[in-house]
């Protein structure tokens, strides 16, 4: 149930199946391209236990560095890709260096005023970002000889770009680097005191996060050939919280899970009732009394009861309570 | 002169930011519980005075009202759900706090509509004030002074009475306070609903200034976050010299370049992490 290979296949299997059950192929390219910036989230919330309200940043700077090389050069999508990512992650290696100097709930905090003030910084230089309006009519070039103006084209592209990330984050977090990141998310004061530069982790695992979420921003920006003010607000930041939390923290297929349950509900019931957000409210306090471990922790607990037919503790990625110290 | 103005514009600012992030801040010094629903319960007090006031309610009852409910609110779903997650981690009080604040904000948009409204000056404070040479509108003096007060009351609630010695003991460490025999679960709803119905106030307040929108709460939410990082959680004097200090910066900034009004709020909180990592007073 745990093995890194599994959940490769697993994650193959949702990018096979996503096109044959959603009619919508623009819908299942932001479905993975959601689970690829929770992904990035899930390296600091599950594996580092950093809870970064700032991942819009990282998205928000990825969709502008696309839509600015695409609309000002000719160079490739996958040059531009590359810039966005760069980009994402430099900034990540700031913002996070800037945030880990407060902990706690004053970095949750901090993260939240920097995402506030980068979305400002947006809205202000609206000479380059275009303020209000965002970036209009980015081009889509294609790769190599295949073109990717067709949806189901370029829902391949994101599909491989998706499972490329999945394999390489699957590798960070098998690697001694990955295994050092859930020691500092389980006792930070231990890690540091056995040794490990904790500070200089956090910031590489931001800089992971950021370059990944910087990446999964330049897709969506080349999805919807804009680039808006949007991708790097509040509810953005906010929406990919929520969506690792839903699929689980601490694994990656989890988020996975959480992306393409959000972004699949959010767009089906938003087209029934636009007030749908209070049903997310809800589901997100039924979450924290009821199902702590999200979409993952259930299918778990599921596995496992019809294995050994009765629940068994998992090796999910939930830390001890308050007061119980490990 | 006119810099002038604005600081006393930002000191009426400051003291509103300074309400909305002292009842984050007392709210977390004792339950250690990070609430991201304060800035919804801000939203709220605004909604709810404005539709008092349109039922033609004295703005002193609208304001006073909204408070109350406000705090009667909170402390029902501190009893009934909260009081439940304190033992969890804090990923768990912000995830199911952003999940209330959603839900207060869509129940603002389903009874109030998404767009916003502005909101008269009450009667009484309509006029104008001459301040040396220039003018200056009789609401904003009216926040200063009210605030200022309530600054007082509340000051002297926390340290001067015995609920404040109780709350302040409380946040040292709960255990003890249950031991010498208090109800520390009454205690804690009690600073809840404390906390909220000041944010609550807080934005009546503010209404016939910055008029109504359902999003102002995440506003109010990030401006009270910048606050009580720089200010320090817990601390009442830090609140308040961070919540005038953002609400300076903000005025000020507003007459010289408009478009960086709020961005230049976020930039000062960077300098201060920057040269004071423990915030203005340290506490940390």
């Amino acid at each position: 149930m745990n093995k890194p290979l599994f959940h490769f296949a697993l994650a193959v299997l949702v990018a096979i199946a996503l096109p044959v059950l959603v009619p919508s192929k623009t819908l299942c390219s932001e479905v993975l391209i959601f689970a690829i910036a929770v992904a990035g989230c899930n390296l600091l919330l599950g594996y580092t236990g950093l809870l970064s309200f700032g991942q819009g940043i990282f998205f928000g700077l990825g969709s502008y560095t696309l839509g600015l090389t695409l609309l000002h050069s000719s160079l490739p999508l996958v040059v531009a890709l590359a810039l966005a990512s760069i980009v994402g992650g430099l900034v990540a290696v700031v913002i996070g260096g800037l945030a880990i100097r407060r902990q706690g709930v004053y970095f949750v905090m901090l993260t939240l005023a920097l995402a506030q003030l980068f979305y400002f910084l947006a809205y202000s230089l609206s000479g380059i970002t275009g303020g209000d309006n965002g970036l209009l009519g980015i081009p889509r070039p294609g790769v190599g000889p295949f073109d990717l103006n067709g949806a189901l084209a370029f829902y391949v592209f994101t599909a491989i770009v998706f499972l490329l990330i999945f394999a390489a984050l699957q590798r960070v977090v098998v690697s001694t680097f990955g295994r050092t990141l859930l020691a500092i998310r389980d006792n930070g004061e231990r890690a540091q005191a056995i040794g490990f530069p904790v500070r200089l982790f956090k910031i590489v695992a931001f800089a992971i996060s950021g370059a990944v979420t910087g990446l999964a921003g330049g897709l969506h920006a080349a999805l919807i050939g804009i680039a808006p003010l949007s991708s790097i607000d509040y509810h953005l930041s906010e929406s990919v919280l929520i969506m690792t939390v839903i699929g689980g923290t601490g694994n990656l297929f989890g988020s996975v899970l959480g992306a393409g349950f959000y972004v699949i509900v959010s767009s089906v019931l938003s087209a029934i009732w636009p007030r749908w957000m209070l049903l997310l409210g809800a589901l997100l306090i039924a979450l924290t009394l009821f199902m702590q471990k999200g979409l993952w922790g259930l299918i778990e607990a599921a596995v496992s009861r019809i294995r050994d037919g009765g629940p068994r503790r998992s090796r999910s990625a939930i830390r001890p309570a308050r007061g119980e110290k490990p | 002169m006119i810099y002038l103005s604005q600081i006393v514009n930002g000191i009426g600012l400051g003291m509103l930011y300074f309400l909305l992030a002292v009842g984050l801040s007392i709210i977390f010094g004792l339950l250690h519980f990070v609430n991201f629903a304060h800035g919804a319960f801000y939203l709220l007090g605004a909604y709810l005075c404005y539709a008092l006031l349109q039922h033609g309610i004295d703005f002193w009852w609208a304001i006073t009202l909204a408070g109350l409910i406000v705090a009667a609110f909170a402390a029902l779903v501190e009893a009934g759900l909260l009081r439940r997650i304190y033992r969890l981690d804090h990923m768990y009080h912000i995830v199911a706090t952003i999940g209330l604040a959603l839900m207060i904000q869509e129940f603002v948009i389903i009874v109030w509509g998404p767009v916003g409204a502005s909101v008269s000056t009450p009667p009484a404070l309509v006029g104008v004030v001459m301040l040396g040479n220039f003018i200056y509108p009789e609401y904003r003096i009216f926040v200063v002074g009210f605030t200022a007060v309530l600054a007082l009351v509340l000051w002297w609630l926390l340290e001067g009475t015995r609920l404040g010695a109780i709350v302040r003991a409380g946040s040292e460490s709960s255990d003890s306070i249950s031991l010498l025999g208090y109800d520390i679960k009454r205690i804690n709803t009690a600073v809840f609903a404390l906390g909220a119905g000041l944010a609550a106030l807080a934005g009546g307040l503010a209404t016939p200034i910055r008029g109504l929108d359902p999003f102002m709460g995440v506003e109010a939410l990030a401006i009270a976050f910048v606050v009580v990082v720089i200010g320090g959680m817990g601390s009442f004097t830090g609140a308040l010299i961070a919540g005038l200090l953002v609400g300076i910066v903000q005025s000020l900034m507003a007459t010289i370049w408009p478009e960086g009004a709020s961005l230049a709020v976020y930039i000062a909180m960077v300098v201060v992490v920057l040269v004071m990592p423990r915030g203005l007073l340290g506490r940390a």
